[in-house]
């Protein structure tokens, strides 16, 4: 990396800590700590939200996504506005008139203590391995591309968050997030004009979509019903709904993004934002990853994009293998590379025929390099057996390194180093405040000052940093640890949304009842992983269900329901 | 529960609109237009 590069990455990285620092110092008490005083307008609330759902992966894997599937990816967020809308009409105002500063809270007042600590509890324990990750998967790849130490970049990242969350609270986070989400989106923006400027002279970009249509990576959306498909239309408006109602409905590191808002107004306006400008930013960052993919069909990419892998791959027995197979893409790609030019002079020229046969030799061409790739990551796995074969999280970052010029290298890096510390420093801020409204000042210490529960903030969101660093400084030890992760995430999320949707919308289940089909409900699931094989995201469904279904039964054996306390 | 009506906090209008339907409808409007932008996009090169 350049001298200049460096200065840009971190220059922008302590500028925003710098600013995050300056302009929130001096939180003299905890309303002003957790909840930012409720005195952010529409468009930072938007904006955090946004940013607090874009980690570096975002950035990292979406294009690779689009590089290897196309757009279709888009389609997961279709629910995401309807989503915006239902939490506007009915979440905001319940939780503005209770005046909470945690989602939690609203469950002792609908239900009682015991529940309401449950699902903090349960927040507590997939949140806090999810920051973990959140610092670890940009890190890994980071330090692989780079040649950085992988524990100082997971120390450089915690730190940095540590500093600002720590010292300036939930405004401290909302405040930096607003420059995060411009240096992300203005990177993004850069990107594309640089990745088009890249592209051969002759190449314009209504050439370049025409190729990427053309070898089909234009299916933004597929109307077709197929429970097999990860990805349609009916899948994004249904899943997509329900995943994005209990993300930004009951996760903390959500709810308090609005709950800071200046009014009900105002945070209703920063979801609906979220709303309006969701799918555009996703088919933006999908898009890029679509360009990339074309400037590879003129540019010879890597067999395999992990470069690090490549050089442990070539110091095997398997090199020879490797190296055939290296010469075998390199041939496929210039045989490709030509077709795609006389189809785009066929376009040109209207010859409809010679078009569609230059269309099918070019993806006959396409299949065949998709199968040496698949040919070349079984040898990855017999060369080095504990090494990741899926390289699509490496191949933006690694077009980025070798293609663009010096400063904007610098640039992208701190679109992704902002991604981290924006999210990460979300769920410190979250993991914070819950553990002490929900726990420590609710059931440990009751009656402190309002300068105590300050420093106990602070000092606990301090201790979920250095935790969330030493998870991501272990991370490597475990197999295939994000994925151990997101199961643990998806076998707690189905019953904390379970107990929310009861809370907000069955009115006839009452606390015992909730109480005891969440604790049910629960155990089924982790029972349901340790004895069958069940798909780990299908839990989120399960618990969500056993939870309703269990409590309706409970409340109805129980008999009639007092009044709740929200309707006394 | 009570509605929106019962709190003043909750009675502050949306900015270009009469009511927040309005501004609901513009975000589900929003995403139909995207849809339909989506599907001509694929449509053309399927």
């Amino acid at each position: 990396m350049s001298t200049l590069d460096l200065i840009v990455l971190f220059g922008t990285i302590f500028f925003i800590v710098g600013y995050g620092v300056y302009k929130t110092r001096g939180n003299k008490d905890i309303e002003s700590y957790l909840k930012g005083g409720n005195s952010m307008k529409w468009w930072t609330v938007g904006l955090s939200v946004m940013a607090t759902q874009a980690s570096a992966i975002t950035f990292l894997s979406t294009p690779g996504q689009a590089f290897e599937d196309g757009m279709r990816f888009v389609q997961f967020y279709f629910g995401l506005p309807i989503a915006m809308v239902i939490l506007s009409i009915t979440f905001i105002p319940i939780y503005y008139r209770l005046k909470v500063y945690t989602a939690y809270e609203f469950l002792e007042n609908r239900f009682d203590l015991k529940t309401r600590t449950l699902a903090a509890m349960l927040f507590l324990v997939q949140r806090g391995m999810g920051a973990g990750i959140t610092i670890y998967a940009p890190s890994i790849i980071l330090s692989t591309i780079l040649d950085w130490n992988l524990t100082l970049t997971n120390i450089v990242i915690g730190v940095l968050v540590i500093i600002y969350t720590v010292s300036g609270g939930t405004r401290a986070v909302s405040q930096t997030q607003k420059q995060q989400m411009a240096i992300m989106m203005g990177g993004m923006v850069i990107a594309a004009f640089v990745i088009i400027d890249l592209l051969p002279e002759t190449i314009t970009l209504g050439n370049a979509i025409d190729v990427a249509g053309n070898m089909g990576r234009l299916n933004v959306v597929n109307f077709e019903f197929d429970l097999s498909d990860r990805y349609n239309f009916w899948s994004g408006i249904t899943g997509g709904l329900f995943l994005a109602l209990s993300y930004f409905g009951t996760d903390q590191s959500q709810v308090q993004r609005y709950l800071s808002g200046k009014s009900v107004a105002q945070s209703r306006l920063g979801l609906l934002m979220n709303g309006l400008l969701k799918v555009p930013m996703q088919f933006l960052i999908l898009f890029v990853g679509v360009l990339v993919f074309v400037f590879f069909q003129f540019y010879e990419p890597p067999v395999f994009f992990n470069e690090a892998v490549t050089k442990q791959v070539s110091q095997t027995e398997y090199q020879d293998e490797w190296e055939a197979l290296s010469q075998q893409h390199q041939a496929t790609f210039e045989a490709k590379r030509e077709g795609l030019h006389a189809m785009i002079e066929a376009e040109e020229n209207n010859d409809q025929a010679r078009l569609e046969a230059k269309k099918a030799e070019v993806n006959q061409l396409q299949k065949e390099q998709l199968e040496i790739r698949n040919e070349v990551k079984q040898l990855v796995t017999q060369a080095v057996p504990i090494a990741e074969t899926k390289d699509t999280d490496y191949v933006f970052i690694t077009f980025v390194i070798k293609y663009f010029p010096q400063g904007l290298i610098g640039l992208l890096l701190a679109v992704i180093f902002s991604a981290a510390m924006s999210s990460t420093a979300s769920e410190l801020n979250a993991l914070g405040s819950t553990s002490t409204v929900d726990l420590y000042k609710r059931s440990i210490k009751k009656q402190g000052s309002d300068q105590h529960y300050l420093l106990a903030s602070r000092l606990l969101t301090l201790l979920w940093g250095i935790i969330a660093i030493i998870f991501a400084t272990f991370a490597s030890l475990a197999d295939n640890l994000i994925e151990f992760v997101n199961i643990i995430g998806s076998i707690f999320y189905g019953t904390i949304l379970g107990i929310f949707l009861l809370a907000f919308y069955i009115r006839y289940v009452q606390s015992n009842a909730a109480f005891i089909a969440a604790v049910i409900g629960q155990s089924t699931v982790i029972y349901l992983f340790f004895t069958t094989d069940i798909g780990f995201l299908w839990f989120n469904f399960i618990g969500c269900g056993l939870v309703v279904g269990i409590a309706l039964i409970l409340q109805t054996i129980m008999g009639k329901h007092s009044p709740s306390k929200d309707q006394k | 529960m009570s509605t929106d009506q019962e709190s003043g906090n909750e009675l502050e209008k949306p900015p270009f609109f009469k009511s927040w339907a309005g501004m609901y409808w513009l975000v589900i409007g929003n995403l139909l237009v995207l849809i339909f932008l989506f599907y001509l996009l694929t449509s053309s090169y399927t």
